[in-house]
């Protein structure tokens, strides 16, 4: 039985151990603790000067025994995290103490007074069935809460999972409608334009059918044009063709901006990757060239453990606006990536785009 | 002239051959990838191979590698090749080191058929031809490019022009100005752009290519 006083305070001197820090509840505990070991020793001389015979200090041990008990399985109980824990703790704390006080009792009327029949059991059993009723109720929720938050990571796992998956059949199918534009219905307009031309060559004597065809020639241009415009907007060719640092290149060379490049990334890349790290690059050019008047502009691709790391920079006025409408829609298309997006624009020191898109 | 044609769509194919055809141009093989296009040239030893960008299996670029390809078994070979969209990048791979022989232009050029009937004879012949879209991403006005910013607006339509392969007479009657004044402005670009002044053949040419080396 631990009778001593907390750590560092001198037993002593028990007034100034509040003014050490200790509590008005830890301060009783320890007198109560004290004052049943003293009276225990008390009563044991008692019976020893009073002539010995009938051991009956064992009782008022027995009391005081379960008076400190009672206290350290309290504070047991109060260590126990709030709650239904700490509610199941404190009722197991009583089950245990009437359990062990039960049991002494017995132990010292078969010692005393020779009763022989173990007369606590039922009453022990019934108390045990009661904190066992009582623990199963409280703790209840706890076991539904913790199988919900299982099932909750599941699905979690299942959306991130699904998720990607659909980003990735969406970017793969916007690559085959491109190609089925260029190769399917373009190709067709451009072989009617071709009829059309071998047909206008054989009227060139008769001006109102040639203008027919010539009319009809044009709509199918424009149609090839719109189909054009429409495929390049959902993935440019070169994307397409020839991957991530050509379809860079071609954009750095467009703009003009003596764009330096630096490529060290070796992983290929799914087309939904693919194509969001191209649109950051593309948007943070078209900011420098509109808006920033740099002098140096910069890309760099590069692989940070499992994601790809997108970085544009240059050198002009900064001062963007992170949540324009331009980055906004990037950060849309990188966070379906779970990915980030960093912009770093101070006013008069240029701004830096940093995309991070984890590569599966 | 005799011709072979790479190009996959098969309505397109038989539209060209028969367009040919009819203009007695020689249609010597029809293939549909790049392979057999090697095949083709290496058998027929053509004038002139008509080839799409995008063949299969991959239907990316391997029509462009296999002309480029063509051109470095072949360099007497013209190569004109068409395709959906246009990119610089292409254009300046497919040209390399010598601009003669070479075409590249959107496919729906193949509409207007007499101009494209002129388009195939030229680069048959030895000549260039590059797109007008080419051309004209390669003139827009962009920072940083310096090369073109000392031109005046009509000296960059003249160099449009020159660059899809007109002649001076095209040239002047589709700015309607004199024969004269063209050539002035020719001189003045060849000036500007500090081109020397060596053989007159692709010299016109040249002019876009030099521009379009720094720019590519």
């Amino acid at each position: 039985m631990d009778l001593s006083l907390p750590a560092g305070v001198s037993p002593r001197r028990w007034m100034p151990v509040l003014a050490a820090g200790l509590s008005l509840g830890e301060y009783a505990r320890s007198l109560v603790r004290r004052l049943a070991f003293l009276s225990a020793v008390l009563v044991a001389a008692i019976w020893a000067l009073g002539g010995r015979g009938y051991f009956w200090p064992a009782w008022a041990w027995l009391g005081l025994g379960d008076l400190v008990l009672l206290d350290f399985a309290a504070s047991w109980a109060w260590r126990q995290p709030r709650g239904a824990v700490r509610r199941v703790a404190c009722v197991w704390a009583v089950v245990g103490v009437t359990a062990v006080i039960l049991v002494f009792t017995w132990l010292l009327t078969w010692l005393l007074a020779g009763v022989e029949t173990f007369w606590p059991g039922w009453a022990l059993l019934g108390v045990a069935t009661a904190g066992s009723a009582y623990s199963l109720i409280a703790l209840q929720d706890r076991v539904l809460v913790a199988r919900g938050r299982r099932a909750l990571r599941a699905r979690v796992d299942l959306l991130t999972r699904t998720r990607r998956q659909a980003v990735d059949a969406q970017a793969a199918e916007l690559r085959r409608i491109e190609r089925d534009l260029h190769d399917g219905a373009q190709a067709r307009l451009v072989a009617l334009t071709l009829q059309l031309g071998r047909a206008e060559l054989r009227v060139h004597d008769q001006p109102e059918i040639r203008g027919l065809i010539l009319d009809a020639q044009r709509e199918a241009h424009h149609a090839i044009a719109e189909l054009r415009d429409l495929a390049r907007g959902i993935v440019p060719p070169l994307l397409a063709d020839r991957g991530l640092v050509a379809a860079v290149e071609s954009l750095a060379a467009r703009y003009g901006l003596g764009t330096s490049i630096e490529v060290d990334t070796h992983r290929g890349l799914a087309p939904a990757v693919e194509s969001a790290a191209y649109f950051v690059i593309a948007e943070a050019l078209t900011n420098t060239a509109k808006h920033a008047c740099a002098q140096r502009s910069w890309v760099a691709l590069r692989d940070e453990h499992r994601m790809l790391a997108v970085v544009v920079g240059d050198d002009g006025c900064g001062g963007a606006d992170a949540e324009g409408s331009g980055l906004a829609g990037l950060r849309a298309r990188i966070e379906a990536l779970d990915g980030s997006l960093r912009v770093d624009s101070p006013e008069a020191a240029g701004t830096v785009l940093e995309a991070r898109l984890p590569c599966g | 002239m005799r011709v072979v044609i790479a190009e996959d769509l098969a309505l397109l194919r038989e539209g060209l051959v028969a367009l040919l055809r009819e203009n007695e141009i020689e249609v010597v093989a029809q293939v549909q990838d790049a392979p057999a296009l090697l095949r083709a040239i290496a058998g027929h030893e053509p004038d002139l191979a008509i080839v799409d960008v995008r063949l299969p299996p991959t239907y990316s670029d391997e029509g462009l590698l296999a002309a480029i390809e063509a051109r470095r078994r072949q360099p007497a070979l013209g190569v004109l090749v068409l395709s959906q969209y246009v990119e610089t990048a292409y254009a300046s791979e497919l040209i390399g080191e010598d601009t003669a022989g070479i075409g590249y232009l959107l496919k729906e050029r193949v509409g207007d058929v007499r101009a494209f009937l002129d388009a195939l004879r030229r680069v048959a012949a030895g000549g260039t031809v590059l797109d007008r879209q080419v051309v004209a991403e390669l003139l827009a006005p962009r920072e940083g490019g310096e090369a073109l910013s000392g031109l005046t607006t009509r000296e960059r339509e003249v160099l449009a022009l020159m660059a899809e392969g007109r002649s001076n007479t095209a040239i002047a009657e589709s700015l309607v100005v004199t024969s004269g004044a063209v050539e002035k402005h020719i001189t003045n670009i060849f000036a500007k752009l500090d081109l020397p002044a060596c053989d007159d053949n692709h010299r016109r040419v040249l002019a876009v290519l030099a521009y379009l080396r720094v720019a590519t």
